[in-house]
């Protein structure tokens, strides 16, 4: 199956939809989680931080923008996708949608901790995609994550140091361990294009499938999982916090799918501060009556 | 060294921190510095909103950068302010927040959509990109040495503010009509930029005679219109009847200064202008809420050690 991706026009109906579904929950991830990282420009509780969380965000941004480039290989542009879809058809996980409550740098810094794991893990899983311009971007991408790891990592462990900073976190991590979750979930193909009709829940797992099968990443999703909780739930339980997951429990997979929260932005359900969030951030183009978005940048080589 | 010294040395670049200067010459510097670095935050904090409502990835992009520029020039300002011995940034950031902290006029006034954004930053970034490329050339050796990076990037923000312009005034017949509607509403702020007439102004004397300050207000207004007309009325824009601008023989410009209203610019450079007092209490608020985290770290141990750590 692998190299069937060189070229974008001979793709199956199968393929398309693979490319689409994996496309969409990557580029979603990061392009909300940047939007909501520059909620900290000009708030964060240093000059110092407030730089550091700037950086985060662009660097999220620029990945978003090299996993929607590749869209445009199968007739996909920003227009389409970030600023004329239906907020109901983003593919990105609850846990990069949730505002941060004003002032709760906890919630900042783990969420950062959490997702850039994560993150890690799958693009690990990227890095031999047949399709190669996914695998030739995942290079760039890695080296930044790497940075924001260390970033989180090293906030987690001074504020854990702190009784207070200690119990801030702890309630972030109960508030954000479910949505945590969500990022392995299966992704619903979204509706794009004009393949209005498609959107069907029962379909996830098996385009999921599709995308291991062919060889689009090389992990499937439990195995991402898996990885990730042996990574996240030792560190945190150094630091002196309570991860809501027995890992020597008899089940532990159907105690984790317990865990999951009833909109998982996966599976086209969110939170309603998504869709407050889309509002405003569609608002310029809306009310100016765009039909186009201006680039400024080149596009992505490879 | 006394002030004459001061005076007969004064030049660009003169004095550094290893010069026992006198102490007018340090209250000066502080507070010419001190009003710069507010500037940059509160002008970030006035753009920050128009990251999310940027119209396309890459002005999102532009925006996040810019405004972490300003952040990063804050940085770089407070600490050549704080190099003069007179305030430390903790002094100097919180007086900022409780209102003492002076700024510029043009951020005290709020901005609600995205055809204002040239306003600020084409129009209120072009005008500080005159004022700091002499600031090059003043004494105080640290705010010069800043001002080679901050000139730097403020050219990357003037060139985007007018990318911005131009694709509005090349734009639909209603982007073209709100931004020339905004532009009448900043028009007059953007001229007051440059603060009042030499003669009325408090401390330009002072600052110019130990070199401080290398250009008059006047010339900098003046060089700023024979400038920026030409290019305002380039993109389409049309420049309001009031104030009055008349043009001289050679074709450079000149404002009519009683047209202009200097009891709200009074008003605004006391903090006591409302829209832009609410500025700074939400400045504040988002400060105070973050506050918990300066404690713990405080408290947990880095006490006295200033060594950046992975995590700033």
């Amino acid at each position: 199956m692998a190299g069937s991706f060189e070229a974008s026009d001979g793709l199956s109906s199968r393929e398309r939809r693979a490319l689409e579904t994996l496309l969409t929950r990557l580029g979603d991830d990061e392009f909300v989680l940047a939007e909501r990282y520059t909620e900290w420009q000009v708030r964060a509780p240093s000059l110092e931080s407030d730089l550091a969380l700037a950086n985060n965000a662009q660097d999220e941004l620029g990945h978003a923008r090299l996993w929607y480039d590749v869209l445009a290989d199968v007739g996909l542009d920003e227009r389409a996708l970030a600023y004329e879809r239906d907020p109901a058809d983003f593919r990105h996980g609850t846990l990069v949608e949730l505002p941060f409550e004003t002032g709760d740098w906890a919630d900042a810094v783990l969420r950062s901790y959490l997702y850039d794991v994560a993150e890690d893990l799958r693009l690990e899983a990227l890095t031999a995609s047949s399709h190669p311009k996914i695998a030739d971007r995942v290079g760039k991408i890695r080296s930044e994550e790497k940075y924001h790891r260390e970033h989180a990592r090293s906030w987690l462990e001074r504020l854990a140091e702190d009784d207070d900073g200690r119990g801030r976190l702890q309630d972030a991590l109960d508030r954000l361990f479910p949505h945590a979750l969500t990022l392995f979930e299966p992704a619903v193909p979204p509706r794009l294009g004009a393949k209005a009709s498609e959107n069907d829940v029962a379909k996830a797992a098996a385009v999921d499938a599709d995308v291991v099968d062919l060889g689009l990443r090389t992990a499937t999703l439990e195995e991402l999982r898996s990885e990730w909780l042996s990574i996240v739930v030792p560190f945190l339980e150094s630091l002196d916090l309570a991860v809501a997951v027995d890992r020597d429990a008899e089940n532990p997979e159907a105690d984790l799918d317990a865990l999951l929260p009833d909109a998982r932005g996966r599976d086209g359900a969110h939170t309603e501060a998504w869709f407050d969030l889309h509002d405003e951030l569609t608002r310029t183009y809306r009310e100016l009556g765009r039909t186009e978005t201006t680039t400024i940048m080149e596009a992505p080589d490879g | 060294m006394n002030l004459e010294t001061v005076r007969a040395r004064a030049g660009p670049r003169a004095f550094s921190p290893a010069d026992d200067l006198p102490e007018e010459y340090r209250e000066a510097a502080t507070r010419m510095i001190e009003f710069h670095a507010n500037s940059e935050i509160m002008g970030a904090y006035l753009e920050r909103p128009f990251i999310r409502q940027a119209p396309s990835i890459d002005r999102k992009l532009a925006y996040s950068a810019k405004v972490q520029d300003e952040i990063g020039h804050g940085q770089l300002l407070y600490r050549a302010a704080e190099s003069l011995g007179v305030k430390s940034r903790e002094e100097m950031l919180e007086d900022l927040a409780n209102g003492d902290g002076k700024f510029l006029n043009c951020f005290h006034y709020p901005m609600e959509s995205w055809v204002e954004t040239p306003m600020i930053a084409f129009f209120v970034d072009g005008a500080a990109m005159r004022r700091q490329a002499t600031l090059r050339r003043t004494s105080w050796e640290p705010y010069a040495h800043a001002m080679d990076k901050v000139c730097f990037e403020e050219g990357f923000h003037v060139k985007h503010g007018e990318d911005i312009l131009r694709e509005l005034m090349t734009g639909s017949r209603k982007e073209r009509r709100l931004t020339q509607e905004a532009f009448e509403t900043w028009w007059p702020r953007i001229i007051q930029f440059f603060g009042p007439t030499d003669d009325r102004s408090t401390h330009h004397d002072f600052a110019v005679s130990v070199g401080l300050k290398q250009r008059s207000n006047d010339e900098l207004r003046n060089a700023f219109l024979d400038q920026y007309i030409p290019k305002a009325r380039n993109y389409g824009l049309e420049i309001p009847d009031e104030p009055r601008i008349r043009e001289r023989e050679d074709g450079t410009y000149e404002v009519e200064e009683g047209d202009l209203d200097w009891d709200e610019f009074f008003t605004v450079a006391k903090n006591e202008y409302e829209p832009g007092r609410e500025q700074i209490r939400g400045r504040r608020t988002a400060q105070e809420a973050v506050q918990w985290v300066r404690e713990a770290i405080e408290r947990d141990g880095a006490a006295g050690s200033h060594a950046p750590r992975a995590a700033d």
